[in-house]
C-alpha cells in the first residue's frame, strides 16, 4: 500500500507483526486485528472474522418466521429489540399488515430502550478500554434496571424476543408503563453523573480527540451508519429519513459530532441517550389503549416477492433484505449487519496511529462479534 | 488565551471533580447481591424452566411445531375411549421429551398452546438449571417435566396438595400459591 | 548482653526479619485493600469469602500462587527469565532498610533505633537501590519472548528513566531545605523547624507524587501492564510464584514511594499539631502505649493515606497514551520542577534553611 511509507519515520526499522486476538482483553469478543507495528505506531491492521459464525442467515432459511425471531436476538445480543423490530416490520410491510397503535408503540419503547442499553455496554467498556474502570460499573448498574423492565416484559432479559409478526405478544404488564417512567427520569441525571467522569476530564479528551478521525466523505463511502457517521458530521439516521412505528409523531433530535473522532462520536452517542429518553417519555405519555396484536393468519406466508426493510439500531442501520416464495419459511433472509460494515473502516482509521489508539478505535466503532459473524 | 482558562488548564479542577463521584460512590449502596445466600426471585413473565401437565395436554403437537430448534419430541397413539355411550379415537400421549440443553428458552411453545391454562410452560421462575452432565440431566421426558424439583404450577394454577379433597381451589393450603 | 557481637548482629538480624515480615505482609495485604477500596468504589462488595469478611483473602492468594504450576515458555531465555522477578523484588525489599519509621527507644537497656541502619547518604541509596528494579522488568519481558511483553518491557524502561528525572529533582529541593541526605535529618530537620516540607515545596510534593506512581506503574501510568493493550504487559508469560514476585515488588513499590513521601514531605513520624495533640497524649488514658507505637502509628497513617489516594486514582482515571506519557514527562514535569528548584533554592538562600 502506497501510505505506508508516508507514516514510516524510520525507512529502515523492522516492522512487527502482531495478532491482537482472538483472545485479548480489548476486541470485544473474538475479533482478531494483524497489526503490522513500526515501533508502536501501526502501519496497517487488518480485521480477521469469523470466529463467532455460526450461520444464522441459513437457519433463517428453514424457519417459520415467528420462528426465525429468537434467531435475531442472537445476533446483536446487545440489542435484541431493535433486531426483532426490523425482522418482524420486513415481514409485515411484505405482508401488508398494519400493526396496531399500541402494538407500535411499545416496540418504540423497547426498542429505545434497548438503545439506552446498548450505549450502556458501549460506555462502559470503551472507557474500560481506555482505563477507566469505574463507569463499566456504573452504567451497569443503570442496564439492569433496563433488563428488570425487559423482564418484566417478556420474561427475559437479554434475548427478548419480544415481537411478533403482527404485532406484540403480550400487553404491558400492570405498573410497567409507571416503572418505566421512573427509570427514564432519573436516568438523565446518572448520564450527567458519568459525564462527570469522563467529558471534561483530560486524560479522557487527551486520548480520544482527534483519535480514529474518519472525513464525512469517507465515512460514506466506507458505508458507515449509526454513531460512526453521525459522528463525522452526516446528518443521517433511518428514524428520521425513513419513519417506521409511529417515529415520525414523537419528537427528537439526531446529533451529529464535527470532527470525526473519537470524542465526537462519544459525544454524539452521550447525546442520543438522552434523545432515547426524550422518545420513550413520549411514547408512555401518548401510548393508546387497544390491542396489540393484528389479525394474522396462523401460519405467515408471505406473497412471493422480496423485500428490504431497515431500522436504526444503536449500532447503525440494521437492515433486512427478505426474499418470500410464497411458503411459511422464507427463501433467503440477508442481513445488513451495522457493525459488520461499521467494521471495514478500522484499518483506514488506526492506519499511522499508536497501539493505543487501535484500543479506542475499536471501542468507538461499538462492534459486537455476533452480528459480524452472524 | 484568558487567565482562568489557563488556570483551569493548569490546575486539574476536572481531574478533582472526576476523584469527587468516584469518591461519593464509595459510600453509596453497594450493588451486589451475594448469591447462594441471597437469590433475586424472578418477575411474573420470566421464561425459567418447563413445566408440563399431561391432564391438560390434547397431544395437538402445536409446540412442538412452533419450537424453532425441534428440541420437543412427542410421540402418540389413538386408543378407543367410551364417552357418553359412544366409543370415540382419543389421542393418548406415549412420549413427551424436551432437549433442554438445546433450548434457548424462547417461550414459543407455551405461545403455541391452545389449550387454558396452556399444559406447557416455562414461567416456573427456575433459573438453577446448570447440571454437571448435559446428555441425561438436561433431557426432560414427561414424568421428569412434570416433578422436577421446584416446579411450580402455571401462573393462576392452583396444584393440589397431598390428601386434598379433589374439589378445594384453595389447594389446601388455604390460600392460592404465590 | 556483654559481648558486643551479640547486638551487633542480632539486633540487626531481628531486625530485618521483622521489617522484611512487616512489608510483605503489607505488600500482600495492600492488594486486599486495593480490591476492597476499588470494590466499594464501584458499587461492589469485594472479596468477602475467605476468612471472617474476606481477611484470609491475601494468604488465599499467595497459598494458591506457591502451589500453581510454574510454566517456562518454550522459547524463553531461562536464566534471564527467571532473573526478572528477582531483580524487581529485592531492590524494593532492601530499600526499607533505610525507611525510619520512628525515634530510637530503650528497650532491655539498649538503645534501639526502629529502622535498619541511618546512612547518612539514604535518599541517595533509596533512589540508586529502586532504579536497580527496571531491569528486573526490562529483562522479564525481553526473555519473555512474548512480543506484548517486549512491548511492555520497553514502555516501562522509558517510563521509569524519564519519570526519575522530575522526581529526583522534587527530593532535592527536600534536600536543600533539610540540609541532610540522611532520612532520620529530613524528619528531625522538619520537627525542628516546625513546619512540614509540603507547605514550602509543595509543587516538588506534588511532582514527586505523580512520578511516584508512574514509578510504581499504577494507574493512569500503568502503560507497561495496560491490559486492555498489551494483555498483561512485562508480566504477561509469568506464572505462580515468579508472578508472585512482580506482584509483591509492584505492591512494595508502592509502600517505598508512600514511605519517602511521608518522610520526605510529610514529617515522617512526627504527630501533626504536636504541641495540642502532646496534650492528648500526656492524657492518663494514653500514657501506657510506647512511644515507638505513638510513631510508627502515624507514620503508618500518613503513609495509607497517600495509598488511598493510589488506588482512589486506579478507581478514576482513564490511562495516557505512551507518547502523551513521555511529553507529560519531559515538556511539563521536568521543566516545572527545575523552575521550581531554582525557586526553592532562592528561598533557602534568602530565608534560610535548618542549619
Amino acid at each position: 500500500m502506497g501510505d505506508i511509507e508516508a507514516v514510516k519515520p524510520f525507512p529502515d526499522s523492522e516492522e512487527m507483526e502482531i495478532s491482537f486476538g482472538p483472545q485479548h482483553p480489548a476486541t470485544h469478543g473474538v475479533l482478531r486485528v494483524m497489526v503490522k507495528l513500526d515501533g508502536e505506531r501501526i502501519v496497517d491492521a487488518k480485521p480477521i472474522i469469523g470466529y463467532l459464525h455460526r450461520g444464522t442467515e441459513k437457519i433463517f432459511e428453514r424457519e417459520t418466521y415467528n420462528g426465525a425471531i429468537p434467531h435475531t436476538d442472537r445476533m446483536d445480543y446487545t440489542a435484541a429489540a431493535t433486531n426483532n423490530q426490523g425482522l418482524v416490520g420486513a415481514v409485515e410491510r411484505m405482508m401488508g399488515i398494519t400493526v396496531p397503535p399500541r402494538a407500535s408503540y411499545i416496540r418504540m419503547i423497547l426498542a429505545e430502550l434497548q438503545r439506552i442499553a446498548s450505549h450502556i455496554i458501549w460506555l462502559g467498556t470503551h472507557a474500560l478500554d481506555i482505563g477507566a474502570q469505574s463507569p463499566f460499573f456504573y452504567t451497569f448498574e443503570e442496564r439492569e434496571k433496563i433488563l428488570d423492565l425487559y423482564e418484566e416484559y417478556c420474561g427475559a432479559r437479554l434475548t427478548l424476543n419480544a415481537m411478533r409478526v403482527g404485532g406484540q405478544p403480550y400487553d404491558l404488564p400492570e405498573g410497567w408503563a409507571a416503572r418505566c417512567k421512573t427509570f427514564v427520569d432519573q436516568f438523565p441525571a446518572r448520564i450527567a453523573e458519568w459525564e462527570r467522569l469522563l467529558t471534561t476530564n483530560r486524560i479522557w479528551k487527551l486520548r480520544t480527540v482527534g483519535v480514529g478521525v474518519i472525513s464525512a466523505e469517507s465515512a460514506i463511502e466506507w458505508g458507515l451508519t449509526g454513531p460512526p457517521l453521525r459522528g463525522s458530521g452526516v446528518n443521517w439516521d433511518i428514524r428520521k429519513v425513513f419513519p417506521y412505528d409511529h417515529y415520525d409523531e414523537v419528537e427528537f433530535e439526531i446529533p451529529i459530532g464535527a470532527h470525526g473522532d473519537t470524542y465526537d462520536r462519544y459525544l454524539v452517542r452521550m447525546e442520543e441517550m438522552r434523545q432515547s429518553v426524550r422518545i420513550v417519555q413520549q411514547c408512555l405519555a401518548r401510548l393508546p389503549e387497544g390491542p396489540v396484536m393484528a389479525k394474522v393468519p396462523k401460519v405467515i406466508k408471505p406473497p412471493k416477492g422480496e423485500i428490504y426493510f431497515s431500522v436504526e439500531g444503536p449500532k447503525g442501520e440494521l437492515g433486512y433484505y427478505v426474499v418470500s416464495d410464497g411458503g411459511a419459511n422464507p427463501y433467503r433472509l440477508h442481513v445488513r449487519p451495522s457493525c459488520f460494515i461499521n467494521l471495514q473502516a478500522l484499518p483506514e482509521m488506526v492506519r499511522g496511529q499508536l497501539v493505543a489508539d487501535l484500543i479506542a478505535v475499536i471501542g468507538t466503532l461499538d462492534i459486537v462479534l455476533g452480528e459480524i459473524d452472524r | 488565551m484568558s487567565f482562568w482558562g489557563f488556570l483551569a488548564s493548569v490546575v486539574p479542577v476536572e481531574l478533582a471533580q472526576g476523584l469527587g463521584v468516584t469518591g461519593r460512590f464509595f459510600f453509596k449502596r453497594k450493588a451486589t447481591i451475594q448469591y447462594p445466600e441471597v437469590k433475586l426471585l424472578p418477575k411474573e413473565r420470566f421464561r425459567g424452566m418447563f413445566g408440563f401437565s399431561e391432564e391438560r395436554c390434547i397431544v395437538c403437537h402445536s409446540c412442538a411445531k412452533a419450537c424453532p430448534i425441534d428440541i420437543i419430541h412427542i410421540a402418540d397413539h389413538f386408543e378407543e375411549v367410551e364417552v357418553e355411550g359412544k366409543k370415540r379415537k382419543k389421542k393418548v400421549l406415549d412420549r413427551y421429551d424436551i432437549d433442554v440443553k438445546r433450548c434457548m428458552f424462547c417461550g414459543l411453545c407455551e405461545e403455541a398452546c391452545p389449550t387454558k391454562p396452556v399444559a406447557i410452560w416455562l414461567t416456573t421462575r427456575s433459573y438453577e438449571t446448570a447440571a454437571y452432565e448435559r446428555n441425561e440431566h438436561l433431557y426432560f421426558n414427561k414424568e421428569r417435566l412434570q416433578s422436577w424439583d421446584g416446579v411450580r404450577a402455571y401462573p393462576g394454577v392452583v396444584t393440589p396438595a397431598k390428601g386434598q379433597m379433589p374439589n378445594d381451589p384453595t389447594g389446601g393450603s388455604g390460600e392460592p400459591e404465590r | 548482653m556483654a559481648n558486643p557481637w551479640v547486638l551487633f548482629l542480632l539486633v540487626p538480624l531481628v531486625k530485618i526479619v521483622v521489617i522484611l515480615g512487616v512489608v510483605i505482609l503489607l505488600a500482600a495485604y495492600l492488594s486486599f485493600f486495593e480490591r476492597k477500596i476499588l470494590a466499594y468504589m464501584q458499587i461492589r462488595i469485594g472479596p468477602n469469602r475467605v476468612g471472617p469478611r474476606g481477611w484470609l483473602q491475601p494468604i488465599a492468594d499467595a497459598l494458591k500462587l506457591f502451589v500453581k504450576e510454574d510454566i517456562l515458555p518454550s522459547r524463553a531465555e531461562k536464566f534471564v527469565y527467571m532473573l526478572g522477578p528477582v531483580l524487581v523484588t529485592a531492590p524494593a525489599l532492601v530499600v526499607f532498610s533505610v525507611i525510619p519509621f520512628g525515634t530510637g527507644f530503650k528497650l532491655f537497656g539498649a538503645e534501639v533505633t526502629p529502622y535498619l541502619t541511618d546512612v547518612n547518604i539514604g535518599i541517595l541509596f533509596i533512589l540508586g537501590v529502586s532504579s536497580v528494579g527496571v531491569y528486573g522488568i526490562i529483562l522479564g519481558g525481553w526473555a519473555s519472548n512474548n512480543k506484548f511483553s517486549l512491548m511492555g518491557g520497553l514502555r516501562s524502561a522509558a517510563q521509569l528513566v524519564s519519570y526519575e528525572v522530575p522526581m529526583g529533582l522534587s527530593v532535592v529541593t527536600v534536600l536543600l531545605m533539610a540540609s541532610s541526605l540522611s532520612l532520620v535529618k529530613i524528619v528531625e530537620a522538619q520537627r525542628n523547624s516546625g513546619v512540614w516540607f509540603v507547605f514550602p515545596g509543595f509543587i516538588a510534593f506534588f511532582i514527586y507524587f505523580v512520578c511516584g506512581v508512574a514509578e510504581t506503574n499504577r494507574n493512569p501510568f500503568d502503560l507497561p501492564e495496560a491490559e486492555s493493550e498489551l494483555v498483561a504487559g512485562f508480566h504477561t508469560e509469568y506464572s505462580g510464584m515468579k508472578f508472585a514476585f512482580y506482584f509483591l515488588a509492584e505492591y512494595a513499590n508502592m509502600v517505598v514511594i508512600s514511605s519517602i513521601a511521608t518522610v520526605l514531605f510529610l514529617g515522617g513520624w512526627l504527630p501533626p499539631f504536636p504541641n495540642w495533640l502532646a496534650g492528648v497524649w500526656a492524657a492518663p488514658v494514653f500514657t501506657w502505649i510506647p512511644t515507638v507505637i505513638w510513631n510508627a502509628g502515624w507514620f503508618l497513617v500518613k503513609m495509607f493515606a497517600f495509598l488511598f489516594v493510589y488506588i482512589w486514582f486506579r478507581g478514576t482515571f482513564p490511562r495516557y497514551r505512551f507518547d502523551q506519557l513521555m511529553a507529560l514527562g519531559w515538556k511539563v514535569f521536568i521543566p516545572v520542577s527545575l523552575v521550581n528548584l531554582m525557586a526553592v533554592a532562592f528561598g533557602v538562600l534568602l530565608i534560610g534553611g535548618s542549619r
